[in-house]
């Protein structure tokens, strides 16, 4: 499905009674097996953003229009979050069916889809364990494993990657990339590290330090499947410091301003 | 030379003073005892001077339950107690702690009201009338080993029934008993007066019997702790003080007339001391004064009948040879010596 | 100055802390053997420290007639009753109110107001109204354990983890579905501490309400050994009670272990 932000703005009261404003105005488009990578320096809305894309926070104007064809049953949306959010009292397997247990599937066809998605994810062996018996990298397979097996019409990834260490992190992108190739859902895909958003993704949406814009919408010319070697290639050089020149200066602002 | 014979006239007198006052060399004997009716003897030795007679300087002390009179007893706190006959004291002495039991004080005795069975009303209109249709029913004493559990005990047996054929429940307090009649939580209750009587005028209860007019027996005692009673001067002295006064307590409210106890000599003098040192009400005190032998001597046979019956109803492991825990010496001899005025 | 060589010293040893399994064992082992020895010569008088050895005896004669299993069981039977019914109700109350603002609302200040009220002291009521047999006891032990279960469990759920939360409505769980997936897993350790303050607090309760009123029970042996002084008999249930005591906290400390093995490896 094509998904519509249409003028979007979120703004909170915050403790003194003033007015903050955490998204003004954003309008995106996310075509059908596309891979959107949103980025922007901390502070800028960008989880906010996906969140009420989520349906987890009510946006105070503009909409979120999902647009085309849908499986009956497929659910517009699913998350995979920074910190995991796996259930510690469940096993990896057991995890995985959540959100099918949700849509009301029956046992038979939870086991079949959780057991396909961890052999996609490259967890077999570990759906016995629980989540604090798996180190992080398992983890986080966990979660987009869970979160491919409702098949939703587009994925959200909240910073999956940060929580985990430098070497890790490079491995699981090559592995988001290998299932996303095979899966081809579309994703939403929210970072602040210029080098994975280029390297993943299909268009790179920049947003600006609070209140959250659309500073510009840099496109990646590099060809599919993505691999290590397209690291020193112009089309990725040239994509990341488009992107570097747009948010140097926010992110300089934000750092001398001490919030976050 | 006026001055030395002075001083020889003092000196004379003190020494003579220093000789011959036997009050207050010795210690106070320590008698413990409850505030009930039971204790008017002991009442009557103390208020009319019987003890300080001969030689005994008495000191009441006061316990809110029978219990702690034996253990104080054991441990030598008190000289004299003056409590009933339980389980308990026997098996202090099984433990290895020396009491003896010296003296009669209260007797369940036919023809003298103390321990009523008291049913409740309402049972008693459906036709409780007989120790046998106590069976199944559930009956309020204080504790189990109490001369209630005793009492009743034996009066079940002697209609041919046992404890296990009823409920027994163990209530705590006489005021809780009461209680437990009035809320029918039990059907009928073991207690001495004024509470059967209390209850059947208040309408909720009726007295079926009188405990002692079913089953006889030596109820309650007088006591020495082991220490006194190695005192031999003393523990004959107070025996003499408390003969006497058992004499004139049976003169006064134990003489029958017409089969029932009836008022004699001195009648309201006793009546007024017991209510003096119980702190109750005369009319209270006159339902009930507990039988004893005139010259306050135990029931000895009985001693080893209560002691069977605690052991073969597993309150005791084994019996206590008499000898090992009666000693009748001190009350013989004194009421050898007390004269008949 | 002239140059050093200095070997590294293992500064923090006196920071570790060893088990001295040998030691626990060789102290309890001590004691005994000691009351036994001062009871044997007299120096602790029979009557009012029986000896180990005595108890022991006492407690095999009373398991071989059977008696003390009839104790036993009337005990565990009311102490269960009472348990059950009242972590139940506890945990009921907690989750609607850490879930529920309403319940919570109504529930807080009615819990605050009644929990200080030290349970032993509604025993003479309960016995009013529900009578002196065994719904007073199994009540009081309820009422006991409801507290500390109702306050863990709101506790529990208040503590769960927003982020798990929000995780479970993003794959499209709703209120019910979260409160069993999500809330009560969450505040099962809460639970468990509440259900071990509990149990001690019921083995208190249990024994207070035998004591008033009871034909049978461990609470009733002890009141009953002491009103007839025999005071071995005493013993022997002041022993059952302390095993009952540290057999329910182990089971329990088992219990949570396997429902709730992430937090324990």
């Amino acid at each position: 499905m094509r998904v519509i932000v249409d003028r979007l703005s979120k703004s909170y009261r915050d403790r003194s009674g003033q007015d903050l404003v955490a998204l003004d105005g954003i309008g995106l488009t996310v075509e059908p097996e596309e891979f959107v990578a949103i980025l922007g320096p901390s502070g800028c809305g960008k989880s906010t953003l996906l969140n009420i894309i989520a349906g987890l926070l009510p946006a105070t104007s503009g909409d979120v229009v999902f647009e085309g064809e849908r499986r009956p049953g497929q659910p517009l949306t699913a998350t995979v979050f920074q910190e995991f959010a796996l259930f510690p009292w469940r096993t990896a397997r057991a995890n995985v069916e959540f959100g099918l247990e949700e849509l009301g599937l029956p046992p038979a066809e939870r086991k079949e889809r959780s057991a396909r998605f961890i052999a996609m994810t490259g967890l077999e062996g570990f759906e016995s364990r629980f989540p604090h018996q798996l180190s992080g990298g398992m983890r986080q397979r966990v979660g987009i494993a869970r979160a491919l097996a409702v098949d939703p019409a587009v994925l959200l990834m909240d910073e999956p990657f940060s929580a985990l260490d430098a070497q890790t992190r490079t491995l699981m992108m090559e592995e988001l990339l290998g299932i996303w190739e095979r899966a081809r859902t579309s994703i939403l895909y929210v970072t602040h590290n210029i080098q994975e958003a280029v390297y993943m993704a299909d268009r790179v949406v920049v947003l600006s330090r609070r209140p959250g814009r659309v500073l510009e919408v840099v496109p990646v010319e590099l060809k599919r499947p993505r691999h290590e070697g397209q690291l020193g290639e112009s089309a990725f050089l040239l994509a990341a410091e488009r992107i570097w020149g747009l948010i140097k200066s926010q992110a300089q602002a934000a750092l001398v301003e001490g919030k976050s | 030379m006026r001055r030395r014979s002075a001083f020889a006239l003092v000196a004379g007198a003190l020494l003579l003073w220093a000789g011959v006052s036997p009050v207050g060399a010795d210690p106070a004997v320590k008698i413990g005892a409850l505030k009930l009716t039971s204790s008017a003897p002991l009442f009557i030795g103390v208020d009319k001077g019987f003890f300080k007679e001969y030689g005994i300087d008495p000191e009441l002390v006061f316990f809110q339950a029978a219990a702690p009179i034996a253990t104080a007893l054991a441990t030598g706190q008190i000289d004299v107690g003056a409590t009933g006959i339980t389980a308990a004291l026997y098996n202090i002495v099984l433990g290895g702690e020396q009491i003896w039991l010296v003296a009669d004080k209260g007797r369940e005795w036919p023809g003298y009201p103390l321990t009523g069975i008291v049913v409740q009303k309402d049972q008693y209109d459906g036709g409780l009338r007989a120790i046998a249709d106590l069976r199944g029913k559930r009956i309020g004493i204080t504790t189990l080993g109490s001369t209630f559990h005793y009492s009743l005990g034996n009066i079940l047996e002697k209609s041919g029934l046992k404890l296990e054929d009823v409920r027994v429940v163990p209530l705590q307090t006489m005021p809780a008993a009461i209680e437990a009649l009035k809320g029918k939580q039990v059907d009928a209750i073991l207690l001495p007066q004024p509470f059967p009587g209390t209850a059947e005028a208040q309408g909720f209860g009726k007295i079926l019997f009188w405990a002692g007019d079913l089953h006889p027996w030596q109820t309650v005692a007088v006591f020495y702790s082991k220490k006194f009673a190695a005192d031999r001067k003393r523990a004959v002295a107070f025996m003499k003080g408390y003969v006497k006064a058992s004499r004139y307590y049976y003169d006064a409210v134990l003489i029958q007339k017409d089969g029932r106890p009836a008022p004699g000599a001195n009648y309201d003098e006793v009546v007024r001391i017991t209510a003096k040192y119980t702190e109750a009400r005369p009319e209270v005190i006159r339902l009930g004064f507990s039988f004893q032998d005139r010259n306050a001597r135990l029931l000895v046979t009985d001693i080893e009948r209560q002691m069977k019956w605690w052991a073969d109803n597993g309150f005791m492991k084994r019996t206590i040879p008499l000898k090992g825990i009666v000693d009748t010496s001190f009350v013989e001899e004194a009421a050898k010596a007390v004269p008949e005025k | 100055m002239a140059p050093e060589r200095v070997a590294v010293r293992d500064r923090a040893a006196f920071l570790r802390r060893a088990d001295h399994r040998l030691l626990r064992v060789a102290a309890l082992a001590g004691l005994l053997m000691l009351w036994e020895a001062l009871t044997r010569i007299g120096f602790i008088p029979a009557l009012f420290l029986p000896s180990p050895l005595g108890v022991l005896r006492e407690l095999g004669e009373m398991t071989a007639s059977g008696q003390l299993m009839v104790h036993v069981a009337a005990s565990l039977r009311r102490l269960v009753l009472g348990f059950a019914a009242g972590a139940l109700a506890g945990v009921i109350v907690g989750i609607a109110t850490g879930f529920f603002s309403r319940a919570e609302a109504v529930g807080q200040p009615l819990i605050a107001a009644t929990f200080p009220i030290p349970k032993i002291a509604l025993l003479p009521l309960l016995i009013l109204w529900l009578g002196i047999g065994e719904p007073s006891k199994v009540a009081v032990i309820a009422l006991g354990v409801f507290f500390p279960m109702a306050i863990n469990t709101y506790a529990g759920v208040r503590e769960a983890d927003p982020l798990l939360v929000r995780a479970a409505v993003a794959f499209g769980a709703g209120r019910w579905s979260v409160i069993r997936k999500v809330i009560l897993p969450s505040a099962l350790p809460m639970i468990f501490a509440g259900l071990k303050l509990g149990a001690g607090t019921a083995l208190l309760l249990l024994v207070a309400a035998e004591m008033i009123a009871a034909d049978s029970g461990i609470g009733f042996l002890v009141l009953h050994a002491g009103n007839i002084m025999d005071t071995t008999k005493l013993m022997v249930g002041i022993v059952c009670l302390s095993l009952l005591g540290v057999l329910s906290h182990w089971m329990l400390a088992r219990f949570e272990r396997l429902a709730v093995p992430w937090r324990h490896t």
